[in-house]
């Protein structure tokens, strides 16, 4: 018994000392959202378009704000419809297949399938895709579409051969692309490896090896911080930031987000909202100052919009109504609402920050003029799917346009509810506006892109200013930390994507 | 015994099939897959395409008898999230809460005992009644406020522990074990402390109190009398009486850490199957709740029936016929 114990302890013993002490990768990072999978059509979100950008490349990128080429080295846009594609040569695929048109074909075709990819929006508008040489591509879509290039940096090439040749379930974890970087190794829940791709197109990255940790706990997040685990943490939360920024070890990095915090209001007729006098009391009795520097701590920007300064439609004459709750409660009165009324509030409790925290604010305020607000918070899985059935008329939400154009989202959040045509999905208070409805639609054709910024302002305006649509509140502010010691140069991207070949040390 | 075991294991099955039903009746209310599924631009009639293809479309009992019929053929569908096979998905993750399971109960299991010993010979001394006292602290103090409070001591002032993650880890087969390095078991060292506080505590109040019974019986002041040593009587004649009650309450605690050792595994991003649990629950992922769950209530049932076959070994006068 003493015998086996003894050489049991000396494997043991053996094991631990020929454990390849394993170097630290050159740079380390904590993410506060896991990825979903390595199908890059699998998830539309940003969490996972993240990672997903360092694996692969769309036929476009967007870098320093801009969009600019990638695998196309350039595209035509001869009519409404048509958008052709001159691709990059000698680019390969981490397997070492050769890039051409045949696998642009496929991964836009991959789009519709809702088995493995959240982009059928975006498959289901295409019309054909035309294969002319091994470097020319045609795609046509089945109405104009102004934006279609905008969302080019998002839908990843894959290699036809191999994600043919392999299982479903392999194709989401193993990631082919012709990304800057390859996926080592991925254990779920704890960390992703990534090596350079030295043979990549716009030469080999700074940085040969990152390793990727998403905690999702912001205590812990802040302690693998703290503790010098870590040289990068994303999404420093709120609460802690005064902590960080007081550490001499660390640095901050702050960026307005591109996410808009805003109440939705409907205007069905007969109900209070649907006069416009009453949209401006609520407007004007919310002081939005206050819920900065109270409830958000100081990190958020208040705003007088939704989109971002980065999204065409963007409109940097629009001004918030003033925080005035006497001018607010002349107006109810002289909407023949003296005496207030009653109206529900709902709101998330686990999407945005502080999303219920907001709520409650907003609550408070238009106690103070006379509206009596009935709070109606619940976690997002059942928040969403009701703000889409319509059972909200007044709710709190957050949106960015992911093309970084307005079109899109106003179709999708503020045009009067059309299930034939897809239109106003998202608009869950089924507010409608004939005004809005019809400078929106004249919007489709304009694909010169400034005179599409022009419309969409004016639409901004009108919306915002004139009709109050929407009740905006403030953009979202994301906030990185840094091991000063890691000497690490990095550039927030609008988008808060992580990609690592545009980090250096 | 062999019957026994036979009928605990029919009955079971009946288990199962009933917490199956609870949570897909729950489901109706958690919130919608097709949300998780379909992208955020997706227009009302691309989320009834969806629905279609996942078969959502269907009333509750078509999904649920077809959930049943592929469970049997030990297909558990496909996650909503990451599109995978589930079954595949969770067994990934289950060593690393096994190890973890298994390292906190042992902690728990041992200190526990040897306290509970020390604490019942003298109950009145001063340092028993500190350890009594402090073993209620680890009663009610929540695990989530201890395992913030370990990270903070031993990760963010002393930095001799790691906050997070498993470390580094060897694959032995298909087994993902952190056991085997140097930097996986000082990473184990935080979470299993944080899990195996409550159970220390519960089991050393446990020892103490059958201890304290046992020590006045009469066979005791023989065993006493007859001048055997202290280590005899305590241990064999004394301990061996307690071990029953103690020996049940381990068993059930290593299913319920094993099953739901959620919150210590978000706190220290273990990535183990809570951490999934979790992480699915947020996003309405429901195949993996609903297989995760039915897995889990098939763990406590084996343990239970282990621990069943355990009571006769201890106690000969313990038969099942």
């Amino acid at each position: 018994m003493k015998n086996v114990l003894l050489k049991l302890g000396i494997v043991f013993c053996l094991v631990l000392m020929a454990t390849p002490a394993l170097a630290a990768a050159d740079l380390v990072v904590a993410v506060d959202t896991p990825p979903r999978t390595m199908n890059p059509h699998g998830s539309d979100a940003d969490a996972n378009l993240s990672v997903m950008a360092n694996f692969f490349d769309g036929l476009l990128q967007l870098s320093g704000g801009e969009f600019k080429p990638a695998l196309a080295e350039r595209y035509e846009h001869p009519d409404l419809l048509t958008w052709k594609f001159f691709l990059r040569k000698g680019v390969t695929f981490h397997n070492g297949n050769a890039f051409d048109a045949k696998d642009v074909k496929f991964s836009f075709e991959r789009l519709s399938d809702p088995e493995v990819s959240e982009f059928t929006n975006t498959g289901k508008s295409i019309d054909t895709i035309e294969i002319i040489d091994d470097y020319t591509v045609v795609i046509k879509t089945k109405e104009p579409i102004p934006w279609f290039a905008n969302n080019l940096h998002q839908i990843f090439i894959m290699d036809k051969e191999s994600t043919e040749a392999r299982d479903p379930g392999e194709v989401g974890q193993k990631p082919i692309g012709t990304g800057a970087y390859k996926l080592v190794e991925w254990v779920k829940g704890s960390y992703l490896r990534l090596e350079a791709n030295e043979n990549y197109w716009e030469g080999a990255p700074p940085i040969k090896t990152v390793e990727v940790n998403p905690i999702t706990e912001s205590s812990t997040r802040f302690a693998a911080l703290v503790s010098g685990k870590v040289d990068l943490v994303t999404g420093v939360p709120v609460e802690l930031y005064d902590k960080v920024a007081a550490n001499p070890k660390l640095e901050t990095i702050n960026r307005p987000a591109r996410r808009a915090i805003f109440l939705a209001l409907g205007n069905a007729p007969g109900a209070p909202a649907a006069d416009i006098r009453v949209r401006k009391a609520i407007y004007m009795a919310i002081d939005e100052d206050e819920i900065v520097e109270k409830v958000m701590r100081g990190q958020a920007t208040p705003t007088a919009q939704v989109p971002d300064p980065a999204t065409i439609g963007y409109n940097p004459d629009l001004q918030r109504y003033p925080f005035d709750p006497a001018k607010a409660k002349a107006l109810l009165k002289e909407a023949g609402y003296e005496n207030g009324f009653e109206i529900t509030l709902a709101a998330p409790n686990d999407r945005y920050v502080q999303d219920a925290q907001i709520a409650e604010a907003v609550a408070k305020y238009l106690a103070k003029v006379g509206i009596k607000v009935n709070l109606d918070v619940k976690p997002k899985s059942v928040f969403f799917p009701e703000v889409q059935e319509g059972k909200h008329d007044f709710y709190l939400i957050g949106w960015l346009d992911g093309a970084f154009d307005m079109g899109r989202t106003y179709f999708n959040l503020l045009h009067t509810l059309d299930k034939e045509r897809g239109y106003g999905t998202w608009n869950g208070t089924r507010y409608s506006d004939a005004d809005i409805d019809r400078l929106l639609q004249s919007t489709t054709h304009i694909v010169d892109q400034a005179e599409r910024a022009k419309t969409l302002q004016e639409l901004n305006k009108l919306a915002m200013t004139d009709k109050i649509a929407w009740i905006p509140l403030h953009y979202q502010q994301d906030i990185y930390a840094l091991q000063k010691a890691a000497q690490v140069k990095f550039v927030p991207r609008a988008d808060r994507w992580m990609v690592y070949k545009e980090i250096s040390k | 015994m062999l019957t026994y075991i036979l009928r605990r294991l029919i009955q079971g099955g009946v288990v199962l099939m009933g917490v199956t039903l609870i949570c897909f009746v729950i489901f109706r209310y958690m919130g919608d897959p097709v949300q998780t599924l379909a992208g955020q631009y997706a227009t009302t009639a691309e989320r009834e395409m969806i629905r279609q293809a996942f078969g959502l479309d269907q009333p509750a009992y078509v999904q649920y008898g077809r959930f049943l019929a592929n469970a049997l053929q030990g297909n558990f569908g496909v996650s909503y999230v990451s599109r995978v096979p589930v079954l595949g998905l969770i067994l990934e993750r289950f060593p690393a809460t096994f190890e973890l399971a298994l390292v906190a109960v042992s902690l728990a299991f041992t200190i526990g005992l040897v306290l509970g010993v020390v604490v019942s010979l003298k109950p009145y001394a001063v340092h028993n009644r500190l350890i009594m006292a402090g073993s209620l602290a680890g009663i009610s103090i929540p695990t989530f406020l201890i395992g913030i409070l370990l990270i903070m001591v031993f990760s963010v002032w002393l930095e001799v522990l790691p906050p997070f993650g498993r470390g580094e880890t060897v694959t032995v087969g298909f087994w993902r074990t952190g056991l085997l390095t140097a930097d996986g078991l000082k990473h184990l060292v935080l979470p299993a402390a944080t899990l195996a506080m409550y159970q220390l505590a519960v089991l050393m109040r446990l020892t103490r109190a059958g201890m304290r019974e046992v020590l006045a019986e009469e066979f005791i002041k023989t065993a006493w009398a007859k001048g055997l040593p202290p280590f005899k009587v305590i241990f064999k004649h004394a301990l061996r009486n307690v071990m029953i009650p103690v020996v049940t309450m381990t068993g059930l605690q290593f299913g319920e850490i094993l099953a739901f050792a959620i919150v210590t595994e978000t706190i220290f991003q273990w990535p183990g199957m809570g951490n999934l649990l979790l992480t699915s629950i947020y996003e309405s992922d429901q195949p993996v709740i609903a297989t995760y769950i039915m897995l889990a209530a098939l763990m406590i049932l084996i343990i239970n029936i282990v621990v069943d076959i355990l009571y006769a070994l201890l106690n000969p006068k313990i038969r099942y016929d």
